[in-house]
């Protein structure tokens, strides 16, 4: 028997050109995609796309005759087979063998996923459907596995995959009810095609433009929420945390695990400006983060505690606060009740790869001013901010270790050491506040830790000397000679699931990390009454000979130590942590400080009311003014002009272009121009004079874009302990809305159509005009209250229409067909006919039918849909 | 002008000539049309039906609507049955006594309306020999070809060709009638007026006026050739004529015969309704008259519906077209 055809060669080439071509396509975009996360796809995108479109491409020829899907699937997986067979006697060894098998799984596989798609479009309605749906759960697969979510991301992610959908769905329709006799086919298409694509592309540019700004702001609740994709796909804890940015925080919690991961990537550079009494040799300080005050026993997790008594902690957002502007808090410094050795250190922080919204600075910090970044290190530098903090001269990095040999180091440890022997006893202190930081749970567990630390600090008469004590117990070397504890980032974890790591750390293991010797620490001089706590940041090592005072941070610096309060000396930096003898020093920095820092003689922070990138001009109404240090404010905006033909625009994640900047948003603008050098302020100035001295407009060299976020947000970011949510509830209901406006557009459509031809009825010019819409608007609104013309010629339909309405339809409808098929003019009275009826026919149908039938039948869109659809053969 | 002013005249005539024949036959009048159409496109009609559904009596009627040169038309009927010859139609030579020579009787055939009733019950020799006649408006007998008259119509008729001793008409034969009209019972209103009024209707058809002569039928025959017919209807046509044959239900499709045969009776049926011009509706109505008897369908299922759709199709592009200008 002859194999029949089901499709033309016409509709095969259609279906080729304009389902399978796109879908090679995606397929290729979406193959490469994936090829980024799977390793066992060998990167081998190009052949995969290839594979496949040899599949689509075969099937949909082949499926073009009258095969039967079950028996020619049932050959191909036979041909695999033998495939498989003969591949199986060619090659020689395993990993032959293997790497040969592979090949031919993932050709099997992506060949038969083309194979079923090209019959599905050859032969299946629904398959585009279904194919669609599939595709974008894979792309939510693909998405789940990177870590670094943006709005974009997103978007070139689901965006090709979606209007592939509706294009596939929609192509696949349009060709299916083709007619291929169609003389002008091709153009049909084109035009259906060409109209669909505008309109596609036009939805999705308002959708997008129109949650640009929820897009944006869900980014950025997610980037500052913590990654849960582990890198490594170990349990392993680590000191800092990976946000959805890509950028880096300290975590505020640190949990005793089994294993630590390290980084090796540059974190910030800080320049510090704190030296020994010579001034040349720089005495570098820890970066603290957070302070750990509690312990919990169940998940062995150093936490933050909000509430802890004398709350010395300043977090400022560094990215909250206008450029130039700072951000000061006092209350800190009295918190730390600490008066002796004690001087304001000046700090600045560039950041590389540091989040934004992170503040570090040696303790205690008071004092936040972001800065701009010099032209010349923008692109490597974030952002920066100075910080000031009130430092004692006892405290260094140098405190308990390694002065390595330097004499005058040495000498200063001894002299420091000396100086904190006269504290001798807590009595002094706050008995809420000393109960607070020597608390410990009561249980054996602890008990041994506090047996210990009296064994070991026996001899030691002062906290101090209780301190180094214990250090050197952590130093100490046992019985054969040996180290008696060691560093090691992957200590392991007892066989006991909950057993007290602490003790197991102390007593069985002795091997860990930074966070075990703190914590073993902590808990030895607490059972002491030594009040202490645990505080994390980033330790800082002193490699740059070059230029004394900065320092280079590398993730595998994230750190935490311990802090002892003296009365009177405040909280002072202990580190037990011992070296580890095994790891390699991250590597040597060299890179160049950012200097030639430039002085701002005017700075204003406000909101954009105009911005026009042609002219360079920018309009701003600005609250706040620093003219050379001194800082102004103003409850009533005042209007400024800038000129921004020179200006750098940056925000936190680097330099942007100047249209980034939109009417409404919060800026910081400031001015290193000449012109400003010589314009001082007096006390009795506010803004309007300053106004009025300054020129207009005013030069601007470097703009920084404030996140827009408001203060009840930017509260809840510094307070926040946990990561935020997504508002998904939100995201439910602008999906509901937009499903519910798409949905009250598609109920409207037939009642916009009909005001659409009533339009045009009643605006056409000629008589021609006039009859044919008049025509189409009045065979439009029967066929939308449901008389179908089908089967009908027009004088029929028209002689029913009046037989049930009473009308003069049949005569209108016999001067539109002469109009239509005749050159005859027409008589006067034919021309009156055609002008004068649709309003009374209109308002007699009205008449016959009710209101609340014509508006349910104006609901159908099915009658719509008839209306425009044309008739099947068979 | 003077041609325009004798068509509004005839066109008047026709209506005339329909709302005559209509005292006779009641309900019936798209048939009446359908009759007028193959009349003035110079064919011929088979109606099918029943017995006693009127076939003959509108025949008649037509006949006698119309005047001739010696009062009316010359109307003839031939009975058809299964012993008929080919020579009772078209006569025969007969041996002429006197003369003694032979000479050529002619047969019912030269006339101008024929009346040829239960067609399908004749055998395929004598179909066959009407239908010649009716194609070629001649005759050739021996070496002698004596042409038909000039207005020469047949109105056939045949019972419904499941009934028993009929001998159906092939599909070649049928082609060549234009319209093939279904009689059909008239409605319950109009049945029962007959029966009301049945000796009046009698009574009309003795005294049926002549309302339209011979020439003005021969003068809109050739009236019907200049009706303009819009391109886009030509198009329709020869979509739906290409429509059959393409649709899987339908074994045979139409010819490119009965497309121009199709536009013939288009203008012919716009003249009948008084238009100069063809309209979708002349397309809508004369569709399934002029095409649906050429078709032969795979099923019977099929029959009602495969040329409705290739129409209906057609009309729904003819209706949403835009008009030029």
């Amino acid at each position: 028997m002859a194999i029949g055809k089901v499709h033309s060669s016409k509709k095969v080439l259609a279906q080729l050109l304009l389902l399978a071509l796109p879908t090679v396509v995606l397929a290729f975009y979406l193959l490469w995609d994936v090829n980024r996360f799977y390793n066992i796809l060998q990167n081998e995108w190009i052949e995969q796309g290839l594979y496949f479109a040899a599949g689509i491409v075969i099937a949909i020829i082949f499926y073009s005759y009258r095969f039967r899907f079950i028996t020619t699937a049932a050959l191909l997986f036979l041909i695999y087979f033998i495939a498989y067979k003969i591949l199986g006697s060619f090659t020689v060894g395993e990993f032959d063998a293997f790497f040969a098998s592979v090949r031919f799984l993932i050709f099997a596989v992506l060949f038969s996923i083309g194979w079923i798609t090209g019959y599905g479009f050859s032969r299946s309605r629904y398959f585009t459907i279904f194919w669609s749906a599939l595709l974008l759960c894979i792309q939510v697969i693909v998405v789940s596995q990177t870590t670094d979510i943006k709005a974009n991301e997103i978007i070139k992610a689901f965006a090709p995959v979606l209007a592939y959908a509706f294009y596939i769905i929609y192509t696949a329709e349009l060709i299916r009810n083709m007619n291929e006799d169609e003389p002008a086919f091709g153009w049909f298409i084109l035009k259906r095609m060409l109209g669909f694509g505008l309109v596609v592309l036009v939805l999705l540019f308002c959708i997008l433009s129109y949650f640009k700004d929820d897009f944006n702001s869900i980014e950025k609740e997610y980037g500052n929420a913590q990654a849960n994709y582990d890198r490594n796909k170990s349990n392993g804890e680590s000191m800092t945390q990976e946000n959805k940015d890509g950028s880096v925080s300290n975590k505020d919690q640190t949990r005793l695990t089994g294993g630590l991961n390290k980084g090796k990537r540059l974190v910030f550079v800080a320049k510090l400006d704190n030296f020994f009494r010579d001034s040349i040799t720089p005495n570098p300080l820890y970066f603290t983060a957070y302070y750990f005050t509690k312990f919990d026993t169940l998940t062995q997790t150093f936490e933050r505690d909000s509430l802890m008594p004398d709350n010395d902690l300043f977090r400022p957002d560094p990215s909250k606060i206008p450029l130039y502007f700072a951000k000061t808090d006092s209350t800190v410094i009295k918190n730390t009740h600490a008066t002796l050795d004690r001087k304001v250190v000046n700090t600045e922080v560039y950041k590389v790869l540091l989040s934004p919204d992170e503040y570090l600075a040696p303790s205690t910090a008071f004092f936040c001013q972001p800065i701009p970044i010099p032209n010349e290190y923008k692109d490597q530098f974030r952002s920066a901010y100075r910080a000031k903090m009130w430092v004692s001269d006892l405290n260094s990095a140098y405190f308990i270790y390694n002065p390595a040999g330097n004499k005058m180091l040495e000498e200063f440890q001894q002299q420091r050491f000396d100086v904190l022997r006269k504290v001798n006893d807590f009595a002094p202190l706050d008995k809420k506040f000393l109960s607070y930081y020597t608390f410990m749970p009561s249980d054996e567990e602890y008990d041994k830790i506090k047996t210990l630390s009296q064994q070991v600090t026996a001899n030691a008469k002062t906290p101090i000397d209780k301190m180094i004590a214990i250090r050197d117990y952590f130093l100490s070397k046992d019985d054969f000679g040996q180290p008696l504890f060691k560093y090691t980032n992957n200590p392991g974890i007892p066989g006991l699931p909950s057993a007290n790591k602490l003790t197991y750390f102390l007593f069985d293991n002795r091997k860990g990390y930074c966070a075990y010797f703190a914590g073993a620490t902590l808990f030895m001089l607490r059972s002491l009454g030594i009040p202490s706590r645990v505080a994390v940041g980033f330790l800082t090592e002193n490699r740059s000979s070059k230029n004394p005072g900065w320092y280079w941070f590398y993730e595998d610096q994230a750190h935490a130590w311990v802090q002892v309060y003296f009365p009177g000396y405040g909280w002072i930096d202990f580190d037990t942590t011992i070296p580890d003898v095994n790891t390699q020093q991250a590597p040597q920095p060299d890179g160049t400080p950012p200097l030639n820092m430039q002085q701002a003689y005017f700075v204003a922070d406000g909101i954009v009311t105009d911005i026009d990138t042609v002219t360079k001009r920018m309009k701003m109404d600005i609250t706040k003014v620093l003219l050379h240090d001194k800082t102004f404010e103003t409850k009533i905006a005042q209007h400024i002009t800038m000129d921004v033909s020179l200006a750098t625009v940056s925000k936190d994640t680097g330099v942007v272009p100047l249209s980034t900047i939109k009417k409404g948003m919060h800026v910081t603008a400031a001015s290193y121009a000449e012109a400003l050098k010589n314009i001082t302020a007096n006390d009795n100035d506010s803004i309007p004079s300053i106004l009025q001295k300054i020129p207009n407009p005013v030069p601007v060299d470097e703009i920084k874009i404030i996140d827009p976020e408001s203060k009840e947000q930017q509260k809840k970011n510094e307070t926040a302990q946990q990561q935020q949510p997504i508002d998904w509830l939100n995201v439910l209901w602008i999906t509901l809305i937009v499903i519910a406006g798409l949905v009250l557009l598609a109920f409207a459509s037939p009642w916009l159509i009909m005001q659409y031809y009533n339009v045009s009825a009643k605006n056409a010019k000629d008589k021609k005009g006039k009859a044919f819409r008049t025509y189409r608007a009045a065979t439009f609104y029967l066929n939308q209250i449901g008389y179908f013309r089908t089967n009908l010629g027009p004088q029929q339909y028209a002689s029913d229409i009046d037989q049930r309405f009473n009308t003069s339809f049949t005569q209108f409808s016999n001067v539109y067909q002469k109009l239509k098929y005749s050159a005859v003019p027409l008589t006067s009275n034919e021309e009156q006919t055609v002008l004068s009826f649709y309003k009374p026919f209109v308002h007699q149908v009205h008449r016959q039918v009710k209101f609340k039938t014509r508006f349910a039948k104006f609901l159908n869109i099915y009658n719509t849909i008839h209306y425009f659809t044309q008739p099947k053969i068979s | 002008m003077e041609q325009q002013i004798q068509l509004e005249q005839t066109l008047q005539n026709i209506q005339k000539l329909v709302t005559n024949i209509e005292t006779v036959i009641r309900g019936k009048r798209t048939q009446i049309q359908f009759i007028l159409t193959a009349l003035l496109a110079k064919g011929h009609i088979l109606m099918e039906d029943n017995p006693g559904t009127g076939k003959t009596v509108m025949a008649k009627t037509l006949a006698q609507s119309i005047s001739g040169a010696n009062g009316g038309v010359n109307f003839k009927r031939i009975q058809f049955t299964p012993d008929l010859l080919p020579m009772d139609l078209i006569g025969s030579h007969i041996f002429d006594d006197i003369k003694k020579e032979f000479i050529f009787k002619k047969g019912p055939l030269f006339c101008n309306v024929l009346l040829a009733d239960e067609i399908n019950r004749a055998s395929p020799k004598v179909q066959s020999a009407l239908l010649e006649c009716m194609a070629e408006q001649q005759i050739t007998i021996g070496e002698t070809t004596y042409l038909l008259e000039k207005l020469f119509f047949t109105i056939a008729t045949q019972n419904p060709i499941e009934m028993e001793g009929t001998y159906p008409l092939p599909a070649a034969q049928l082609d060549r009638f234009f319209i093939k009209i279904i009689f059909g019972y008239v409605d319950e209103q109009t049945e029962l007026d007959i029966y009301n009024d049945y000796l009046g209707i009698q009574n009309n058809l003795q005294n049926i006026q002549q309302v339209l002569s011979m020439d003005e039928i021969l003068f809109l025959q050739d009236e019907a050739e200049r009706v303009s017919v819009h391109e886009e209807i030509i198009r329709g046509v020869s979509n739906i004529v290409r429509g059959t044959r393409i649709h899987p239900d339908i074994s045979l499709g139409a010819s490119t015969r009965s497309g121009i045969t199709f536009l013939k009776c288009l203008k012919a049926f716009a003249l009948v309704n008084g238009r100069t011009f063809v309209t979708e509706d002349d397309l809508q109505i004369l569709t399934p008259a002029v095409i649906d008897h050429r078709l032969i369908y795979r099923n019977k299922e099929a029959k009602q519906k495969a040329l409705a759709a290739i129409m209906d199709k057609e009309l729904d592009r003819l209706s949403k077209m835009k008009i030029s200008g």
